[in-house]
C-alpha cells in the first residue's frame, strides 16, 4: 500500500506543515485569548512578512540577506501589530459587539495589507531564497535541510516565545491582562499598551512564518488566506488551554493534512481537515486539549 | 395584550412607499445597461446584507456561512437549470428551498456553540461547502465555475432585452418582497422570541422559548430570501463561479450591514446603495477601491459604530426636537392673546433651576391652587378651573418643559418627576403662593404626590387620572389596564395617526373640541415622553406612599370612571391614611379628564374638597 520511505517522506513534510502552523496559530492563539478577539488580518501579515523579507534579499544576496530580511520583517511587523491594535480593538474595547466588529475591522485591515501590497510588489508570484540548500538523509526518505532549519527554529520560536510569556515581567504582564482586565488594570498595569505588544508579538510570529512559507512556496498578494485557514482550524482544533495545545493541534493538522493530500488528492485534504475541525467542535468545543467547563 | 403597530400606520411607511415608488420609476429614465446593471446589484447585495441582519442583528447567531445560502441557491439553479435541464423558472424556484435544506443542516453543529466558536464553524462549513463545489467539477464546473446558464423569459420575451428592464424588475420585486417579509417577521411572534433569545437568553427560554428550535428557524429564515437571490443572479448573469464563496464578498455584504446598523432591516438597504454604487464608482481605481471601501468601513465602525441608520435616527430625533422647540417659542409670541383670551390672563416665562417655565396666573383671594397637567398636554386644559375657581383663588398653572410654550429643556436633567416637582416648588416661591392646594392631572398627578411627599409647602393635595405606585416597577401594572395607549405615553415618535389617537384618548373628546389641547401633543418634545417614562424607576416611590398612608396632608382623588387607563379596584383599595370622601370619589360619565370633559360637577367637587381641607375634618 505505502512503502516506508514515502510513509516516512509524507510524514516528514506533515511534521514541517505542523511547524509552520504551530508558529501562526500560537500568534493567532495569543491575540485571541488575551483580547478575546480573533484576528483575520493574521494571514496578510504573514504575507506583508514575507514580502518585506523578499525585499531585502533582493538588495542583499545570500544567507546574509535571508537573515537581515527575516530579522527586519519580525521587527517591522511587531511595529505593523502594535500600531493596528490602536486602529482596530481599542476603539470598541467596551462594545458588547465587541467580537463582530473586530471581525469587520480585520478584515478590512486585510484587504487594506493585501491591495496595498498589490500595489507595491505587484501580483507575480516571488519566491525568497533559500539560505540552505542540500537534503537530508532520513532512514531512506530524502528531506530537504531548509524544512529542517525551518522546523528547528520555529520551535525555538516558540519556545523563546514561551519563555517570554512566563520568564519576564512584561510577558507575565500580558498573561495578567488576559487572566483579568480588571484586576491588572487595578495594579497598574498599562491594559492598552499590553494589548498591543500582544497583537505585535502575534505579527512577528506571523512574519517569521512568511519568511519561511516564502522559502518553500511561492508568494503572492494573497498566499496568507490558506495558512490562515489552517491555522483557525488548528486553534480550534486543540483549544487555547495552555501554551502547547495550539502546538500540538498543530502537528495533527500538518500530518493529517499531507496524508490526505497523499491518499486523497489536492482538494479533498481542506475538506478532511474542515470536516474533522466541525466533528471536534460538535464532541468537544472547547478543543482537544482544553478543559471542560461546566455551564448552566 | 399586544401592542402590535399597524404597517399603515407608522412613521416608516411613507418614505418607504416614496422610495419604492421612485425605484419602479426610475428604469424609466435610467435606460443605460451599466446603470440598470449596477441597481441590479444593489438590490441582490440589498436582499443578501438585510436577511443576515435576521441571524447577525435579530438572532445575535454570527453566521458567517450567510454566503454560502447564495451559493447554493446560485448553484442549484446551475445544476437544476443546465446540468438537469430543468425549465429556468422552476429551478428559480428550486434554489431557496436547497438554501433552507443546507441552513436547518448548518443549525445542527452550532446549537450548543456561543460567540467566536459560531463564527469558525460556519466560516469552516462555507469553506467545506466550497470545497466540495471546486471537487465537483463535472457538475459545478470546478474552479472555472459554470457557464451559459439558462436564461430567463416570458412567452418568449427575454427578460434582458431592452436593456434588462425583466431583470430590474424582477429583481425590485424580489427585494421588496424580501423587505415585507423581513418586516412581517420583525414583528411576528416568532421574531419577538428570536429577539428575546438575544437578550436574555435564560429569561427567554423559561418562559417556553426552544433555543434549537428558535436557531433552526433563525437560520432557515435568513436562508430562505438569500436563497432565491442566487437563483436570480445565476439566472441574470448567467454565470456560478466559486468566488461567491470568497472573503471579499463576504466582506463586502457584511460591510454593508454594519454600515447600515445591525438589527435594523431599513439601515442595510440604505447601505447596499451607499456601498454598492461606491464600489462601482471606484470600479476603474482596482486594487485602490478595496482600499477605499475597507478604510470607509473601518472609519464607521470605529467613529459611527450603530451605522447609518442610527446616524439617520439621531437626525430625525434632532430635527423633531428643533422643530417642537421653534413651534413652541414661535406660539409664545404669535398665539399670546388666544391663550390670553382663553385663560382669562397672560402667560409669562419664569426662571427656575430647570429652566424657563411659562407660567399663568389669575384670580384673587388669600388661598392659591397649583395646577399640574399631566403628559403631552398643556395648562391650557384647566382653563374652566380658572374661570370658576379664579374668582375667590388665585389660581395657577404651568407649561411643564418640553411641553406647551415652555421651550425644550435638558433631558437629562429636567424631564423627570422630580425635576417637575422642583419646579413646582420654585413657582410657588417665586409667585409668593404661600402654602397652595396642589391639584395635579396623569403624570401631574404623580408630581403632585412627590411635590407633596418631599414636604414642599402646601396644604393639601389632589390628584386625577393617577394611580399610586407602592411598589415600581410591579404596581405599574396593578394600577393602570394594559392599552397601547401605554407605550404610545412613553414612545419618542408619534405617528399622526398615534399623536390623534392620544390626544382623542387623553381628553376624552374629538378633534378640535379642545384645539390646543389637541395641538400640545403635536408640540410636546418626544424626549420629554421618553426620559419621565425610563426614569420613572429613579423616584421615591416609598416616600409618596408613606405620606399617602400617613395621613398628614389632607388628600383627594377624583378620578372619571370611564378612564380606559387606571385600575379603579386597585386605587379604592389601595389604602390611604386621610382621603377626602374615604375613597376615591367619581365624577360621573367623565373619562381621564373630567375637569375638561364634565367641569361643572367637577369643580362643585374640588370645592367641596376646598372647605373639607379648611374644616377641623382632619382624621387625626
Amino acid at each position: 500500500m505505502i512503502s516506508a520511505d514515502t510513509f516516512l517522506f509524507v510524514l516528514a513534510s506533515g511534521v514541517l506543515l505542523g511547524g509552520l502552523y504551530a508558529l501562526m496559530a500560537t500568534g493567532l492563539a495569543v491575540v485571541w485569548t488575551t483580547l478575546g478577539v480573533f484576528n483575520f488580518a493574521h494571514g496578510v501579515f504573514v504575507a506583508l512578512g514575507a514580502y518585506i523579507a523578499w525585499q531585502v534579499t533582493q538588495s542583499v544576496t545570500g544567507s546574509v540577506g535571508y537573515l537581515l530580511g527575516a530579522a527586519l520583517s519580525v521587527v517591522l511587523m511587531f511595529g505593523v501589530g502594535f500600531v493596528l491594535h490602536y486602529v482596530l480593538v481599542k476603539p470598541f474595547e467596551r462594545n458588547a459587539n465587541l467580537v463582530l466588529l473586530a471581525v469587520i475591522t480585520t478584515l478590512a485591515a486585510a484587504s487594506i495589507i493585501e491591495n496595498g501590497i498589490l500595489l507595491v510588489w505587484g501580483a507575480r508570484d516571488k519566491q525568497i531564497e533559500p539560505p540552505i540548500s542540500g537534503t537530508i538523509g532520513l532512514m531512506g526518505a530524502e528531506i530537504s535541510a531548509n524544512d529542517v532549519m525551518i522546523l528547528i527554529v520555529a520551535l525555538l520560536a516558540l519556545l523563546v516565545l514561551a519563555i517570554f510569556l512566563r520568564r519576564t515581567a512584561t510577558g507575565r504582564a500580558m498573561r495578567a491582562v488576559a487572566q483579568n482586565r480588571e484586576a491588572a488594570e487595578l495594579m497598574g498595569l498599562n491594559v492598552s499598551r499590553l494589548y498591543a505588544m500582544t497583537i505585535g508579538l502575534s505579527a512577528a510570529t506571523a512574519a517569521l512564518a512568511g519568511v519561511f512559507i516564502g522559502s518553500v512556496r511561492f508568494i503572492s498578494p494573497t498566499f496568507g488566506s490558506d495558512p490562515l485557514m489552517k491555522s483557525l482550524i488548528v486553534v480550534i482544533l486543540g483549544g487555547v488551554a495552555r501554551f502547547t495545545s495550539p502546538i500540538l493541534a498543530a502537528f495533527i493538522v500538518g500530518i493529517a493534512e499531507s496524508f490526505s493530500v497523499y491518499f486523497l488528492g489536492l482538494y479533498w485534504a481542506p475538506a478532511v481537515l474542515f470536516a474533522m475541525m466541525i466533528a471536534v467542535l460538535l464532541i468537544k468545543p472547547e478543543g482537544l486539549f482544553g478543559h471542560r467547563s461546566k455551564t448552566l | 395584550m399586544k401592542y402590535a403597530p399597524p404597517f399603515h400606520r407608522t412613521n416608516g411607511f411613507l418614505p418607504v412607499l416614496v422610495a419604492f415608488i421612485a425605484l419602479a420609476l426610475i428604469p424609466l429614465f435610467l435606460t443605460e445597461t451599466y446603470a440598470r446593471h449596477t441597481l441590479i446589484l444593489v438590490f441582490v447585495y440589498a436582499i443578501l446584507a438585510s436577511n443576515w441582519d435576521i441571524s447577525l442583528g435579530l438572532g445575535g447567531i454570527v453566521n458567517f456561512a450567510h454566503l454560502a445560502f447564495f451559493a447554493i441557491g446560485l448553484y442549484s439553479f446551475g445544476i437544476f437549470g443546465k446540468v438537469l435541464g430543468i425549465d429556468p423558472w422552476i429551478a428559480l424556484l428550486l434554489s431557496p428551498l436547497l438554501a433552507v435544506a443546507f441552513a436547518a443542516l448548518l443549525a445542527i453543529p452550532i446549537l450548543r456553540l456561543e460567540g467566536i466558536y459560531v463564527i469558525l464553524v460556519t466560516i469552516a462549513a462555507a469553506q467545506l461547502l466550497l470545497q466540495i463545489v471546486v471537487s465537483q467539477s463535472d457538475y459545478t464546473g470546478g474552479t472555472s465555475g459554470m457557464v451559459l446558464l439558462p436564461r430567463l423569459e416570458i412567452f418568449g420575451y427575454k427578460l434582458s432585452k431592452d436593456n434588462r428592464i425583466g431583470y430590474y424588475y424582477l429583481a425590485l420585486a424580489l427585494l421588496t418582497f424580501s423587505t415585507f417579509f423581513l418586516y412581517k417577521l420583525q414583528r411576528s411572534s416568532l421574531g419577538r422570541a428570536i429577539k428575546a433569545l438575544r437578550d436574555n437568553k435564560y429569561y427567554a427560554i423559561a418562559r417556553g422559548v426552544s433555543e434549537g428550535r428558535l436557531r433552526l428557524y433563525t437560520l432557515c429564515a435568513s436562508a430562505l430570501f438569500p436563497g432565491l437571490a442566487g437563483g436570480f443572479y445565476g439566472a441574470y448573469l448567467r454565470v456560478a463561479s466559486p468566488d461567491v464563496f470568497g472573503l471579499g464578498f463576504l466582506t463586502i455584504t457584511l460591510s454593508i450591514l454594519l454600515l447600515g446598523g445591525l438589527s435594523t432591516i431599513w439601515g442595510s438597504l440604505i447601505a447596499a446603495f451607499v456601498i454598492t454604487i461606491l464600489a462601482q464608482f471606484l470600479g476603474d481605481y482596482g486594487a485602490w477601491r478595496s482600499i477605499i471601501i475597507a478604510l470607509v468601513i473601518i472609519a464607521v465602525v470605529v467613529v459611527y459604530p450603530g451605522g447609518l441608520f442610527a446616524a439617520v435616527q439621531e437626525g430625525w430625533g434632532a430635527f423633531n426636537r428643533f422643530r417642537t422647540n421653534a413651534r413652541a417659542s414661535w406660539r409664545r409670541s404669535r398665539g399670546a392673546d388666544m391663550r390670553k383670551a382663553v385663560m382669562g390672563a397672560p402667560d409669562r416665562l419664569v426662571e427656575t433651576r430647570h429652566g424657563k417655565i411659562s407660567v399663568c396666573e389669575s384670580g384673587q383671594g388669600d388661598e392659591a391652587i397649583l395646577f399640574i397637567h399631566g403628559n403631552s398636554s398643556c395648562k391650557e386644559v384647566f382653563r374652566h378651573q380658572f374661570a370658576k375657581f379664579g374668582k375667590d383663588h388665585r389660581v395657577v398653572a404651568f407649561d411643564l418643559p418640553g411641553h406647551g410654550v415652555s421651550p425644550n429643556a435638558d433631558p437629562e436633567e429636567d424631564y423627570s418627576i422630580e425635576a417637575y416637582s422642583e419646579i413646582a416648588c420654585d413657582i410657588v416661591e417665586k409667585l409668593g403662593l404661600g402654602k397652595p392646594v396642589v391639584f395635579g392631572w396623569s403624570l401631574g398627578g404623580y408630581v403632585a404626590l412627590e411635590y407633596a411627599a418631599r414636604g414642599y409647602p402646601l396644604t393639601a393635595v389632589a390628584i386625577c387620572g393617577t394611580s399610586p405606585v407602592g411598589k415600581f416597577p410591579e404596581d405599574m401594572p396593578r394600577g393602570y389596564i394594559a392599552t397601547p395607549h401605554m407605550e404610545l405615553a412613553g414612545k419618542r415618535f408619534h405617528s399622526p395617526h398615534e399623536k390623534a389617537n392620544y390626544a382623542a384618548h387623553t381628553i376624552g373628546m374629538e378633534k378640535g373640541a379642545e384645539p390646543l389641547v389637541w395641538q400640545a401633543v403635536w408640540r410636546t418634545d418626544g424626549l420629554a415622553r421618553e426620559q419621565a417614562f425610563s426614569k420613572l424607576k429613579t423616584c421615591n416611590w416609598p416616600r409618596q406612599v408613606r405620606m399617602l398612608k400617613e395621613g398628614k396632608i389632607p388628600f383627594a382623588m377624583i378620578n372619571g370612571p370611564k378612564d380606559p387607563f387606571i385600575n379603579h379596584e386597585y386605587c379604592r383599595t389601595f389604602g390611604y391614611g386621610n382621603i377626602w370622601g374615604g375613597e376615591p370619589q367619581n365624577v360621573a360619565e367623565a373619562g381621564h379628564a373630567p375637569f375638561l370633559e364634565d367641569h361643572e360637577t367637577f369643580d362643585r367637587m374640588l370645592r367641596e374638597f376646598l372647605t373639607w381641607t379648611k374644616g377641623p375634618a382632619t382624621a387625626d
